[in-house]
């Protein structure tokens, strides 16, 4: 959840790590923090955003090696003293760390009594402590490192640096930590994005590795063994950090979605022959005796994951389900040779996620992880992994790896129903020209903006939102009235349309705009009835529609291009420009909502 | 003086005469071999060792900003300023003002140049004088430019569109100012037009100042009309060469001097003909024959189709067996009369022409144009239009 960046090398450390804080701030930001060390250790943290941090540091420090951090709390309130990095009582340890150390309030107790003065309410504090304690038993710094480390309980990444020392250690247990390779200078960092600038070649560390890094290079071990984990060069852009003259990473994720999509499928689907090409090795008797396709996930994902589930049924005759990663558990009776469970992470790094993929593997069913990040860790805890190719996604409210999840997994709907036998070629290639032709449907939305915003500019100071929706339409209604809490703050709720009149609908008044979805592929004649109920209560009703004769009851219709099933894909892109321009209009932090991160790491 | 290190280049215009290829898309991010216009004028300018760019957007910029980003791409630093009215060149520099500090170039983003046109005014411009610098270049169609009248090195006249033009020597739309030149522009009157151009400074310049020429004779490529469009196409496939990357039937036909993008899908026997681009996600279908033609994202081209001479829009359908068959047409373009042009047809975004169905040469047909089955397209027909069968 929170941010770890660090450096050692030839030049300064200050301006790379306040650099790499500024591109990793979307990960978490109530508080931020810096160490940096030659001979001595200075620290300097504030609570607040890194630019609070930024006025607080001094315009240049000699300082060639140093770590920093941005917290997002889970441990005490995000103040000053919270803030990472910690320090032991000779203030020449300091420790940044992602994670939670689960056994904290034994090891402090424990340390309190030996005489540790604690200045913190995080669990983070006891690691420089418990180091200084190692350090004055007569251990070597690294062995210091290395028994304090074993002494906690629960999942970190942790970067330590000591005054006077030249290395850097690094260590992690379920939470990433990267390095990166320069030319004299080495980077750390719990995300990649944080040194992009820098190099673009990479080690990723794994579970138990202590990585201890010089100017001059980095040594990996493992239980005290020496280890080789090969580097990868990363083709991502740096660009991934800047706006190109958008107001916000949000709106400029939004408009990209054309570019995203037509790289999802690029060289992977031939509707012509009704055939996909996915580089999957599932093996097919394994595919043809399914039981169960399982889709765990956790926020835009599991509604990602939905819209798939809906899919895999109708296409591959199996029986699919969706599980919010965090309740997740192997369980009912399920057969595991004869089920797939599925991991839908934007990041690859979603703590609830991989815990539940790790329950599913524990179990032995097989597991495929959809994930826009290569090298995450989710890729390295599965069987098989499929990229959704969408590219860097820095606003929190996620936008393009929508449409390209689902675009992905429609997909592998197709190739599982091809797999089995249970979808004929024709209607394989009805999807998937459907599927080719969403780029094209998704820029028709966005050549419409302005009248989006317009509308939505009108309906900002409405008193909730409604979305509603059958079928495919109704993940797209969870989707959209999520987008519009996670970034307006204003009460909105998804609903199946036809759950309106079981209760939702005594919250339907004037002052609640009611936003539907009626395109093929969400039963709009049903939907068109519930529409009429909200509209008898005077509801303003918005449609995103190719259901002729809904614009009769409907206040504004917004069209959907003809794309079959994956027009409510198509119609999401409204509720996200609806979304955005209401947040804009009432002037929102709409890439780091308040209380939100972009990847969340902590369970 | 210190050497320019900005360039401004101007991308906020619509583009009328290219209408309806402009309804969603500014003349600017117009393709050439898959590529925007502005991407080559941004490459000349990164080539001639400029550090940082200026965009100035305006109608319809989300597109450019969607595919420049931040300029990392090209390694440059790419910024924008914001001409939320279009009131002329000269009033669209002036918003680039906050961006620039000492020397600048400025450009046009719809001329595709080559880097000698701009390190040519850069260094002229880095001599000393504190005047300004206009690239020269010639024009077989002077009439439709500015055409300047030099002595030797100095500009001493320059007349826009002249029905009788001087000289073949027209302005190449790449200049060389200091920061002298923002106080310059708002003291220049607003035009009849209403406009305030940046060759209306200049003309002002001409009295009061003195405009250095430089001589360019390099690559000089504008896309003035729709048909310009595959000319220019197939001069920089000739240049550059094709590039074929999509997933192509092992018994298609890809000719030489060809593009087509890693999306891109061809059929069965289809015939993809010399001068021809497809873009990412467009599609043609078995047996098709597309010659000398450039066509948009995600467009689809049916089986059995033919295609010369051809721009298909964004997301356009050409059903099975329809037919274009090019060659030359009578074009009229804001009530002008273009004889002998050589345009087969115009498909705008999300139109669809239906399977058999054919056009005539130079038919151009607006955005969500639908021609049914069978039916025939000709002219010019207005967005939306439904053309039936008969």
């Amino acid at each position: 959840m929170c941010g770890i960046v660090g450096y050692v090398g030839s030049g300064a450390a200050l301006p790379v790590l306040a650099t790499g804080l500024s591109n990793l701030e979307y990960r978490g930001y109530d508080s931020a923090g810096v160490a940096l060390a030659n001979g001595d250790l200075d620290v300097y943290k504030r609570s607040g955003e890194v630019d609070a941090l930024r006025a607080a540091l001094p315009d240049s420090a000699p300082h060639q090696r140093g770590i920093g951090h941005t917290r997002w709390s889970t441990h005490g309130p995000p103040t000053d003293a919270n803030a990472h990095p910690h320090t032991d009582c000779t203030g020449d340890v300091a420790v940044v760390h992602n994670g939670i150390v689960e056994n904290y309030d034994e090891l402090r107790e424990e340390l309190v009594a030996d005489g540790h003065t604690f200045t913190s309410d995080t669990d983070t504090e006891v690691v420089p402590h418990l180091i200084e304690a190692a350090l004055e038993r007569g251990a070597a710094p690294r062995e210091a490192v290395r028994s304090a480390v074993d002494r906690l309980e629960g999942s970190f990444a942790i970067v330590v640096t000591m005054a006077g020392e030249e290395e850097l250690y690094a260590t992690r247990r379920d939470s990433p930590l990267v390095v990166g390779h320069g030319d004299g200078e080495q980077y750390l960092a719990s995300d990649v994005t944080a040194f992009l600038e820098q190099t673009r070649e990479v080690t990723y560390l794994e579970d138990g590795d202590l990585a201890i890094l010089t100017a001059d290079g980095v040594a990996i071990e493992q239980d005290g063994e020496s280890i080789d984990r090969g580097r990868e060069t990363l083709d991502w852009e740096a660009d991934a950090a800047e706006k190109g003259g958008y107001e916000h990473y949000m709106l400029k994720e939004i408009h990209e979605q054309p570019t995203a999509l037509r790289q999802t499928l690029s060289g992977r689907i031939d509707p012509d022959a009704g055939t996909v090409d996915l580089d999957l090795d599932l093996p097919a008797e394994y595919v043809s005796s399914l039981e169960e396709v399982q889709f765990v996930a956790a926020g835009t994902s599991n509604y990602a994951a939905r819209y798939a589930a809906e899919l895999v049924e109708e296409l591959a005759d199996v029986r699919a389900t969706v599980e919010i990663a965090s309740e997740y558990d192997f369980s009912g009776g399920r057969d595991p040779w004869r089920t797939l469970t599925v991991a839908v992470t934007q990041s690859g790094e979603t703590a609830d996620t991989l815990s539940a993929i790790r329950s599913a593997s524990r179990a032995g069913a097989r597991t495929l992880a959809v994930t826009n990040t290569l090298g995450s860790t989710v890729t390295r805890e599965t069987d098989d992994s499929l990229f959704i190719r969408a590219g860097p996604e820095i606003g929190v409210a996620a936008t393009k790896t929508f449409a390209s999840q689902v675009a992905t997994m429609t997909m592998l709907a197709v190739a599982l129903g091809r797999q089995r036998g249970t979808l004929s070629s024709d209607r394989a290639s009805e999807v998937l020209s459907s599927l080719r032709g969403v780029p094209g449907g998704v820029q028709q939305v966005l050549d419409r903006a302005d009248t989006v915003a317009e509308v939505a500019r009108e309906h900002a100071d409405s008193d909730a939102f409604f979305f509603v929706g059958r079928q495919y339409g109704c993940p797209v209604a969870l989707e959209g009235a999520l987008k519009l809490k996670e970034i307006s703050y204003d009460h909105a709720e998804g609903f199946p349309a036809g759950e309106l009149k079981h209760g939702p609908l005594a919250l339907v008044t004037p002052e609640t705009p009611v936003l539907a979805i009626m395109t093929e592929g969400s039963r709009p004649a049903g939907t068109l009835n519930n529409v009429k109920e909200v509209q008898a209560r005077g509801a303003p009703v918005i449609g995103a529609s190719s259901h002729e004769g809904a614009d009769r009851y409907l206040d504004v219709e917004w069209p959907v291009p003809d794309v079959g099933v994956l027009e409510p894909l198509v119609a999401n892109v409204y509720w996200q420009l609806f979304a955005y321009y209401v947040a804009e209009s009432k002037d929102r932090s709409i890439d780091k909502p308040r209380n939100l991160a972009k990847s969340v790491t902590v369970e | 003086m210190t050497e320019a290190t900005t360039a401004v280049i101007l991308a906020a215009g619509e583009g009328r005469r290219l209408e309806p290829l402009t309804n969603r898309r500014p003349k600017p991010m117009l393709p050439i071999a898959d590529r925007p216009l502005l991407e080559y004028v941004l490459e000349a300018v990164v080539d001639a060792g400029i550090e940082h760019v200026v965009f100035v957007v305006g109608y319809e910029r989300d597109r450019i900003q969607t595919h420049f980003g931040d300029g990392d791409d090209w390694g440059v630093d790419v910024s924008y300023a914001v001409q939320e009215t279009q009131l002329g060149t000269g009033h669209a520099v002036l918003q680039a003002a906050e961006l620039v500090d000492g020397p600048f170039l400025v450009l046009n983003g719809d001329r595709i140049i080559e880097p000698a046109a701009v390190e040519c005014v850069r260094e002229t411009l880095g001599t000393g004088e504190n005047g300004a610098v206009m690239a020269v270049t010639r024009s077989p169609t002077p009439a439709e430019y500015g055409v300047v009248s030099l002595e030797g090195d100095r500009v001493v006249d320059l007349v826009e569109k002249p029905r009788d033009p001087p000289s073949e020597q027209i302005n190449a739309g790449v200049y060389g100012f200091t920061d002298a030149v923002f106080e310059a522009i708002r003291a220049t009157p607003t035009g009849a037009d209403g406009e305030q151009s940046i060759t209306a400074t200049i003309d002002r310049l001409l009295v009061e100042d003195t405009v250095s020429a430089v001589r360019y004779d390099g690559l000089w490529l504008d896309v003035s009309h729709l048909w310009d469009l595959l000319s220019v196409t197939g001069r920089m496939l000739d240049r550059d060469g094709g590039a074929v990357s999509g997933t192509v039937a092992e018994s298609a036909t890809v000719a030489d001097a060809t593009h087509l993008a890693s999306g891109a899908r061809v059929g069965a026997n289809a015939t993809i003909g010399r001068g021809t681009t497809l873009a990412d996600n467009a599609s043609v279908g078995a047996n098709a024959v597309v010659e000398r033609s450039v066509v948009f994202p995600d467009a689809t081209i049916g089986p059995g189709a033919v295609l010369r001479d051809c721009v298909v829009g964004a997301n356009a359908t050409v059903g099975a067996n329809a037919t274009i068959p090019g060659g030359d047409a009578t074009v009229v373009v804001e009530g002008t009369v273009h004889e002998g042009v050589r345009l087969g047809g115009v498909i705008g975004d999300n139109a669809t022409v239906g399977g058999g169905a054919v056009l005539t040469p130079g038919a151009i047909l607006y955005d969500d144009v639908e021609v049914a089955p069978g039916a025939g397209a000709s002219g010019t027909v207005e967005q939306g239009t439904q053309i039936r069968r008969g």
